[in-house]
């Protein structure tokens, strides 16, 4: 069987090198035969995007996606640099 | 006489549209004129940097109130596209800076912005140097002339606010969050070498995702990281108190 470690890391570089997502920041886990993401993406069907992707480069594994999804809309609080 | 203006700067990087974000980005800024003088895109601004991306992303900043000033990240190379989408965004009324400089007549105020991508390599004493093979010699010297160049820049430039936009960042302070292994991979300390020795009042970049917000660098020139996921807000506002003597 292979390593862990190597199915994680073949995850994360289809989730950085395919055109459908190029998503970089995205943390991938495998415990026993569950494989979990985690990080953040502005819009819900990317996050979808990242599970399909995922799911295709390991489709033995069961798929937990935790990601997150913020939409920033307001600006929020000044700083002042003085 | 001397009064102090505030000049606000209003900044965020790594929006990442995709052509899915065409027509809901420009309503997060509305409004933004009377929040901000000026408004600063670090970079990271398509998803794949593809053109039909870049032309998303110049519709969404066409003609806004105020002056917008933007640098390119790695996403927006990807499809070696980044002439054709600066050229997009410059016929939408963006300023792209491409590791040269600008300055913008705010109010009373002249304000310098200097800047570009950036480029790796790491931090002192944990960084890649122009050695061994032509690959990495080639990766450092990248980002060896970007940083002359933005030297260079803001040597030249006369204002009276001096501000650098990136989307590598020239510390690691801000990247703190992100795994240490990559940091060679978020940003260079010859960028900040450069801009200390050349003079700025901030330092404005993106690119690190799961950063931090504040640094400094060794020279004590502010550094904001205003990638979205950072600020988990559609942007933010720095405001550099001026002293307009007359
Ligand atoms: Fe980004
Ligand atoms: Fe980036």
């Amino acid at each position: 069987m292979e390593a862990p470690q190597y199915v994680a890391a073949r995850v994360q570089q289809a989730l950085a090198e395919d055109g459908r997502t190029n998503e970089l920041g995205i943390r991938v886990d495998i415990r026993g035969d569950q494989l979990f993401l985690r990080g953040q993406v502005s819009e819900v069907e990317q996050r979808t995007r990242l599970g399909q992707v995922a799911h295709e480069t390991a489709p033995e594994l069961r798929l937990h996606n935790e990601i997150n999804v913020v939409d920033a809309t307001e600006p929020g609080e000044d700083e002042h640099l003085d | 006489m001397s009064i102090l203006t505030d000049l606000r700067i209003a900044a965020v990087g790594d929006i990442h549209l995709g052509e899915d974000g065409r027509g809901h980005y420009r309503r997060k800024l509305q409004g933004i004129e009377e929040r901000a003088d000026v408004f600063m895109l670090a970079g990271d601004l398509t998803r794949h940097g593809t053109l039909e991306e870049g032309k998303v992303v110049a519709d969404e900043l066409r003609d806004l109130p105020i002056p917008a000033v933007a640098v390119l990240g790695n996403h927006d190379y990807h499809s070696d596209m980044e002439h054709e989408i600066a050229e997009e965004l410059r016929d939408a009324g963006v300023i792209v800076l491409d590791d040269d400089g600008v300055v913008l007549q705010c109010g009373d105020m002249k304000l310098g912005v200097v800047g570009g991508k950036g480029f790796g390599g790491g931090f002192a004493g944990k960084c890649a140097s122009e050695f061994g093979e032509r690959e990495i010699k080639n990766f450092v010297a990248h980002t060896r002339s970007i940083a002359e160049a933005w030297k260079l820049a803001l040597k030249e430039i006369v204002a009276d606010e001096r501000v650098v936009l990136s989307h590598y960042s020239p510390i690691k302070e801000t990247l703190e969050g992100e795994p240490a292994e990559i940091y060679p991979f978020l940003g260079s300390y010859l960028l900040a070498e450069a801009v200390d020795t050349a003079g700025a009042d901030l330092i404005l970049h993106g690119h690190a995702h799961k950063g931090s917000p504040k640094g400094m660098t060794p020279g004590g020139i502010r550094v904001r990281n205003v990638a979205l996921p950072v600020l988990g807000r559609a942007y933010g506002v720095y405001c550099l108190d001026c002293e307009n003597g007359s």
